[in-house]
């Protein structure tokens, strides 16, 4: 099992025809997004027709994992009951590296709610949920100077 | 609008119930009270009802309020836009009236939101699991919450434009001022912009008095055609345009811009038809789930460009006597929000152009916008209504 940081109780996806194969590649720890075989547009969350050129044909496109914070908020009121004692965490959207603007709502992990920022470079940061579920996190990028300060939630 | 002669759409009646709190009603119960006092003010009855609009949480959940009510319409209506959906009905139903489907259209809002938290048995809690079916409610899976979304909308926008939270906060402000003059307003006392920023955090840059209310309420209005209304004891407004849009459903993930929201799309359009400029607007109603909300429709519907909204509604920008008198009965901020508050924006308008408004009133005013937005900044519904026809 990976690291844990987020509890047991968490709504899980109950994938269908159209997110099953993000669900698959995500429990191998392999972080990809939805890419047209027609024009290249990519698409997430994933889904059956591509918007731009209407093809239903879709590969998914291997990332690095990496990208940077587009957005974020630190929560601090929970609705999710087993996340109430867990407040803050920090909520982003992260715009990934190679898909061409296609942005995920994520979690910062590993990371102080004080040291988010827009811009800030990220890594995804796998979370073992159960056999056959893994949920990509991200964590502040390892590079040359960072320390980390915090490991909440 | 473009009508066949004489069918021209106007609003006859409009009301709300009583609110904010109403633990001895049942949603249902409260739509009728609302219906009961918009057709009242109408000087119509149930009787001379012939299409029938609202919506709420349910498949068929007009056809179960329909039948509270004793109405067998030959229209009936349940768009659901979440929080923009009144304005969608209205839109619809002045169409309706306009090609000649129904004659009078009642449209009625219910709910009790506030009191329902308090009545679930057992169904509330739990471990809080749960599964997120396909890709609906992806992002929930990250913890991330309905207050987030917009909170991520708001962090953009600073980031951007510089916008900051004394200035998000000047709208809370400013609502709650115009509730002080509303007897029926959940929240009363004066707020200054300090308060806001310090009210503790909810999900950051969001504070607990820059989130909406949580209340019971409902409201109605009558649609009709201006040949209609001729006979009635009411001045009629008319539905001068309206257009409504969606760019994405309730993941944050898919929103294109997170610093434009549908408005900038339907507001235009809803202008356009009604044949004026954002200069022409005397007073707005405009959907304030939260304080950021309001700083991106000013902006999307053009009454500052992008990036200055923040500006905008600083110093009063929103109050009587400031660049433009937005939610003069208190708004969601402070005077009551149901859940889906467009039908509030649509009677607070009607009573404007009617110079019903009391100690908020906009004098002579005579072009009202409302502005309804819903789901996670995923829908905007526009109605532009007028005292006249310019």
């Amino acid at each position: 099992m990976t690291e844990r940081w987020f509890p047991d109780e968490m709504p899980m996806p109950a994938a269908n025809a159209e997110t099953v194969g993000w669900w698959e590649a995500a429990a191998d720890h392999r972080l990809v997004v939805q890419r047209c075989t027609e024009c290249g547009r990519t698409r997430h969350p994933p889904g059956p027709v591509c918007p731009r050129c209407r093809s239903t044909s879709a590969q998914w496109s291997p990332l690095a994992g990496t990208g940077t914070v587009y957005t974020y908020t630190v929560v601090h009121q929970a609705f999710i009951p087993s996340l109430q004692d867990r407040v803050p965490y920090v909520v982003i959207a992260v715009e990934l590296d190679g898909a061409d603007g296609a942005r995920m709502v994520s979690d910062l992990v590993d990371a102080d709610p004080d040291e988010v920022a827009v811009g800030l470079p990220v890594e995804v940061a796998w979370e073992d949920m159960g056999p056959e579920l893994a949920v990509p996190r991200f964590r502040p990028a390892s590079g040359p100077g960072r320390t980390r300060t915090g490991t909440r939630p | 609008m473009t009508a066949r002669s004489g069918r021209r759409a106007v609003i006859a009646g409009v009301a709300t119930s009583d609110y904010p709190h109403l633990p001895h009603l049942s949603e249902h119960a409260v739509h009728g009270q609302a219906a009961d006092r918009a057709l009242a003010d109408a000087g119509l009855t149930f009787a001379d009802v012939d299409g029938f609009a609202t919506t709420g949480f349910f498949p068929m959940y007009a056809t179960g309020v329909a039948e509270y009510l004793g109405l067998h319409p030959i229209y009936f209506d349940e768009t659901n836009s979440g929080g923009s959906s009144f304005e969608v009905l209205v839109e619809h139903a002045a169409y309706a009236v306009e090609a000649g489907a129904a004659d009078v259209v009642l449209v009625t809002y219910g709910s009790v939101q506030l009191s329902q938290m308090g009545r679930r048995l057992g169904t509330g809690g739990g471990g809080g699991g749960g599964f997120a079916p396909g890709p609906a409610i992806y992002d929930a899976l990250w913890g991330n919450t309905l207050v987030g979304n917009y909170a991520m909308a708001a962090r953009r926008h600073m980031h951007e434009f510089g916008t900051t939270p004394e200035q998000l906060a000047a709208v809370a402000v400013t609502m709650r001022k115009h509730a002080a003059t509303n007897p029926q307003a959940q929240e009363r006392e004066p707020i200054t912009v300090e308060d806001v920023v310090t009210s503790r955090l909810v999900a950051d840059p969001l504070h607990k008095l820059d989130c909406c209310v949580i209340s019971d309420g409902g409201g109605a209005c009558v649609v009709t055609t201006e040949e209609r209304a001729r006979d009635l004891p009411r001045a009629p407004v008319y539905v001068l345009g309206a257009a409504h849009a969606t760019t994405h459903h309730l993941n944050l993930s898919a929103m294109p811009n997170l610093t434009v929201t549908p408005a900038a799309q339907c507001g235009p359009v809803a202008f356009a038809r009604a044949g004026i400029t954002p200069a022409d607007v005397d007073v707005a109603q405009l959907y304030d789930s939260f304080t950021i909300t309001v700083v991106l429709t000013v902006e999307d519907l053009g009454f500052c460009a992008k990036g200055e909204g923040g500006a905008f509604v600083e110093d009063g920008g929103l109050g009587v006597g400031g660049r433009l008198p937005t939610n003069t009965d208190g708004g969601g901020l402070s005077a009551c929000h149901p859940g889906m508050r467009g039908m509030f924006l649509i009677v607070e308008a009607v009573r404007q152009l009617r110079g019903e408004a009391g100690a908020t009133q906009v004098a002579d005013a005579r072009i009202a916008v409302a502005h309804g937005t819903g789901g996670m900044l995923s829908t905007g519904a526009t109605l532009v209504l007028g005292r006249e026809v310019p």
